[in-house]
């Protein structure tokens, strides 16, 4: 198993990480529990404070980048030629947006953090709703074509 | 940790600078450097690929970052009364648009 390959399952299990926080985070602003939790694992995973996930999201999202911009140079040279020759234009530019909307994340971590912060200001939900739900869009977004271009020339090939 | 009280203008303009200006330096390709990862070497500015691909990517995120980072600065030091009309929302709703115009920029990829 080369470095990379170290790399790129370290910045996978980092996202798989910020997936899960950035998720209940949304869950818990779009769809927050009424009422004391149920059993269920929905009732269960709409009753996590969101709150809680502020700090985690904003170092899962740098450790995550970091990891990903080290293997990228590595996916310029070993996986983007191969899908260039392959044709699979769809799948390249998916991951061209995967990059950019990376980016425009990245530039929204100090705010998102600060109005996070406790205690939470009211007049400030709409912020923190909107921040966490593009978060989670981007976060789903790379998260997903990460894994289609890895499934495509990934581990192994 | 208690950020200053000048913290949340830094953040905001920070925010908003970045992602426009990020847009404009990949859509005119105003990089800071260049990455060559064939001979993982960096080159100041834009420069053509040495023995295999040119990386701008990571160019471009210094040049946006230098770049809103100064203005986050300089907006933090203006009088409140001049601050006080920029909106935290702001910045979501610019990463927003910023997105789209990626789309757009990048639709021939999905439309051949």
């Amino acid at each position: 198993m080369n470095t990379t390959t170290v790399l790129l399952i370290i910045h996978g299990l980092l996202a798989v990480a910020l997936l899960g926080a950035i998720t209940h985070q949304a869950v818990s602003i779009w769809a927050p529990a009424r009422k004391p939790a149920g059993a269920s694992f929905i009732a269960r995973a709409r009753s996590v404070p969101g709150t809680t996930y502020g700090d985690a999201v904003v170092v899962l999202y740098l450790l995550t980048f970091v990891f990903g911009g080290i293997i990228y140079a590595d996916y310029r040279i070993e996986v983007r030629t191969v899908v260039e020759q392959l044709g699979l234009w769809s799948q390249n530019g998916a991951f061209e947006l995967k990059e950019h909307f990376a980016a425009v994340g990245l530039g929204l971590l100090p705010v998102y953090w600060y109005y996070w912060r406790q205690p939470l200001a009211p007049e400030h939900a709409r912020t923190r709703a909107g921040l966490t739900t593009m978060l989670a869009f981007i976060v789903w977004w790379n998260f997903l074509v990460g894994h289609v271009l890895n499934n495509i020339r990934g581990f192994g090939s | 940790m208690t950020p200053s009280s000048r913290f949340p203008v830094f953040a905001i303009v920070f925010g908003i600078v970045f992602a426009v200006v990020y847009v404009i330096a990949v859509e005119k390709n105003f990089a800071l450097f260049t990455y060559h990862p064939a001979i993982g070497a960096f080159g100041a500015g834009v420069q053509e690929g040495k023995d295999g691909p040119a990386m701008y990517w990571y160019g471009w995120l210094a040049t946006s970052g230098i770049i809103a980072v100064v203005a986050g600065a300089l907006a933090s030091f203006l009088p409140a009364s001049v601050t006080r009309a920029l909106k935290p929302g702001w910045t979501w709703v610019v990463g927003a648009i910023v997105m789209a115009v990626f789309v757009w920029l990048l639709r021939n990829f999905f439309l051949r």
